[in-house]
């Protein structure tokens, strides 16, 4: 804890170097999200000409290292210990902190999942440090080696730029889904770092007592989404938008009336309140268009709205649209596509 | 012992009011209403929550401008024991970092503190740094995106919701919570309550009152600055039309452009 103190910045800047990225497990594997990191990471470092270290926090932590050398890290930096194998905040704060002060980094790139924004700006109260959270582009000027950090604020409807100029280490948090896995490169040389660490008890704060895995749907990792609105006018709608998900290769999403009623479980909800996705092609069926629905799909790279009012707000955001009743138009499209299959074979 | 409560809520500009300027694409939030942040709504209700099961004396506490007032006054009057303002010219323009330490400085003020409830962020800015800064500042554990928590017996429990799974977490007090939004049905205030709450009214802290020099607040204090702010290039949409017998040309033109491949 640091008590209550301002946020002071270093007296020397040039202190602090590198590039450091948190590559967040679970399951005990290197996570999507953390390889990001490495991805975001990297382009900086190497602009930079700096090294970027990977730090990864948890158990029997060889092969992971190795792994997360293989994609790209320079130096692989680990806490091992038995007590570490699940994320808890305490001890992960404590450990970064002090891999801080010990290796002063100028940049920590944390993902912006749950757990990794539990810890962010704890580490950056720690450090006295500024954190930008939920950054989508970052880059790095090498005119005083600052971080560029840009995040979408209000709704995703504005993007903002966000330096912390005299604070070091500059910390983000980023956006999973955003930056892309490096390729793996085996036998690359890196340097492994791992220390065996022995947590003392009342450092280790919470207890988990259980942890119930679910099932859940991930929409955001979807390339194609099939969503269903108020039209549809009844919970067996969701079946004939089932139908061309399967033939078109994509999920099942809705807006929220929809899951509100009970027509659809909530893990499908598209929207401020519910997942933001960003797929290939996001058609929107019976759906008018309300902002907070919006917010969640307009990243879509392409979008179709079936619609059977030609002035739909949704048709504002649509690169295709077609103005009629979805019972036709959804069938016609599942049937077109399937025809197409056959016709493949 | 009673047990002690603080509520952290930020006031926002209510999005349902939010326009869209179809120019700049930006929120004209001038035009917007400011209301409780949503989440900061469902932290209020766990709190009471707790307090109807076992009993406890809840602080809600805001860093605002002086009209976050009738904010606190809402939350009094569904069941909120006390309210504070903690408002200052200087507390203008923070990042998180000064709005945890400002927060903090005056929960330390208030004197003991068994949960901290905040909102697992707001809807204008979203950082959802304010409540582990908090928790820092204190040196508190912390449970984060709950929609549930209780306590039993001297321990806090909460329910996570990770992106992969719930977790169940045991702590021991004083510790912090952040509530997801929607995670309960908040209750309304009522009028006998509101009018109660009204004559009661709020206390107020300044900068003075936290005795912390000004420079370590408000913009000062804050390592990060809002360098530019522009409106997202949205992607202009064509909205191009078919009719239902022109859907194979559709699935000509997705195929064509890789949209989707058969
Ligand atoms: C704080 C807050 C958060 C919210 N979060 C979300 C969120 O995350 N996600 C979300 O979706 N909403 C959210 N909402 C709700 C949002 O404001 C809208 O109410 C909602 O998106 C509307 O859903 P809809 O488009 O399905 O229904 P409607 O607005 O009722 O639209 C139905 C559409 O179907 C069309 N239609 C009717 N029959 C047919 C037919 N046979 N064939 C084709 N089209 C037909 C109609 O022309 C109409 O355009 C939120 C609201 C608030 C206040
Ligand atoms: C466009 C824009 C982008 C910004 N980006 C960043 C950034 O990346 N990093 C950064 O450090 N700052 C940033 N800020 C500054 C940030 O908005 C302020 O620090 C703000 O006071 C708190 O942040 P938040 O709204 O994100 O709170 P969150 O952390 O999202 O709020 C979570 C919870 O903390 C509590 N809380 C928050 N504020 C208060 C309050 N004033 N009083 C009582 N309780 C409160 C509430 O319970 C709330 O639900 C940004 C500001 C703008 C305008």
């Amino acid at each position: 804890m640091v008590g209550l103190i301002n946020a002071v910045p270093p007296e020397n800047l040039e202190d602090f170097k590198n590039v450091f990225v948190f590559i967040e497990l679970r399951n005990g594997e290197l996570s999507r999200p953390g390889l990001e990191m490495i991805g975001a990471g990297l382009n900086i470092a190497r602009k930079a000409n700096e090294k970027l270290v990977g730090i990864i926090i948890g158990d029997n932590l060889e092969k992971l290292a190795d792994e997360a050398g293989s994609y790209g890290c320079d130096i692989v930096l680990g806490a091992e210990g038995k007590d570490l194998k699940e994320f808890r905040t305490m001890p992960y704060s404590h450990i970064i902190g002090e891999f801080i002060n010990e290796f002063k980094p100028n940049i920590l790139l944390i993902p912006a999942t749950r757990n990794g924004r539990d810890l962010a700006s704890r580490v950056a109260v720690k450090s006295k440090a500024g954190v930008t959270a939920d950054c989508t582009e970052l880059d790095i000027d090498l005119n005083g080696r600052i971080l560029l950090a840009k995040r979408p604020t209000y709704g995703e409807s504005t993007l903002a730029e966000i330096l912390c100029r005299r604070h070091r280490p500059q910390m983000a948090t980023a956006r999973p889904g955003i930056f892309k896995i490096p390729e793996k490169e085996e036998g690359r040389t890196f340097q492994k770092d791992i220390r065996k660490m022995q947590i003392p008890e009342e450092m280790m704060g919470k207890e988990i007592i259980e942890f119930i895995p679910k099932k859940s749907l991930d929409l955001t990792a979807a390339k194609i989404v099939v969503s269903g609105g108020l039209g549809l006018s009844k919970p067996q709608g969701f079946a004939v938008l089932e139908s061309l998900a399967n033939e078109i290769g994509g999920v099942v999403g809705a807006s929220r009336p929809t899951v509100d009623l009970g027509w659809i479980e909530r893990d499908h909800q598209v929207g401020q309140t519910g997942q933001s996705v960003r797929p290939d092609l996001y058609i929107a069926a019976g759906i008018s268009g309300k902002i907070q629905h919006i917010m969640g799909m307009k990243l879509s790279k392409n979008i179709i709205s079936i619609n059977t009012d030609p002035n739909a707000e949704i048709n504002q955001y649509s690169d295709y649209i077609i103005n009629d009743d979805l019972y036709k138009a959804v069938p016609a499209l599942t049937e077109e596509i399937r025809r197409r299959k056959e016709a493949k074979k | 012992m009673v047990l002690e409560i603080v509520v952290m809520i930020k006031q926002v500009p209510d999005s349902q009011e939010v326009v869209i300027d179809p120019v700049t694409f930006t929120l004209n939030r001038s035009a917007a209403r400011n209301v409780i942040n949503p989440a900061d709504e469902n932290a209020i209700e766990a709190a009471l929550r707790i307090k109807d099961k076992v009993g406890a004396h809840i602080t809600v506490i805001t860093m605002g401008p002086p009209f976050a007032e009738s904010a606190l006054i809402d939350c009094m009057s569904r069941g909120v024991d006390d309210a504070v303002l903690v408002s200052d010219r200087a507390f203008a323009g923070a990042d998180t970092y000064p709005t945890g330490l400002t927060l903090a400085a005056c929960i330390k003020k208030l004197g003991k503190y068994d949960i901290i409830f905040a909102g697992e962020e707001s809807t204008d800015s979203s950082t959802g740094h304010v409540g582990p800064g908090v928790a820092e500042f204190l040196g508190t554990d912390q449970a984060s995106y709950t929609s549930e928590s209780w306590y039993d017996n001297g321990f806090v429990y909460a329910k996570r919701e990770l992106e992969d799974g719930t977790e169940v977490v045991k702590m021991k007090p004083p510790t912090l919570i952040t509530v997801l939004t929607n995670a309960n049905d908040p209750r309304r205030a009522t009028l006998r309550m509101k009018i109660d709450a009204t004559k009661k009214g709020i206390k107020t802290m300044t900068l003075a009152d936290l005795g912390m020099p000004p420079e370590w607040v408000g913009l000062k204090g804050s390592p990060t600055v809002v360098k530019s702010m522009k409106a997202i290039d949205e992607k202009k949409r064509e909205g191009k039309k078919f009719k239902l017998e022109e859907i194979p040309k559709l699935v000509d033109e997705l195929i064509e452009k890789k949209i989707i491949s058969i």
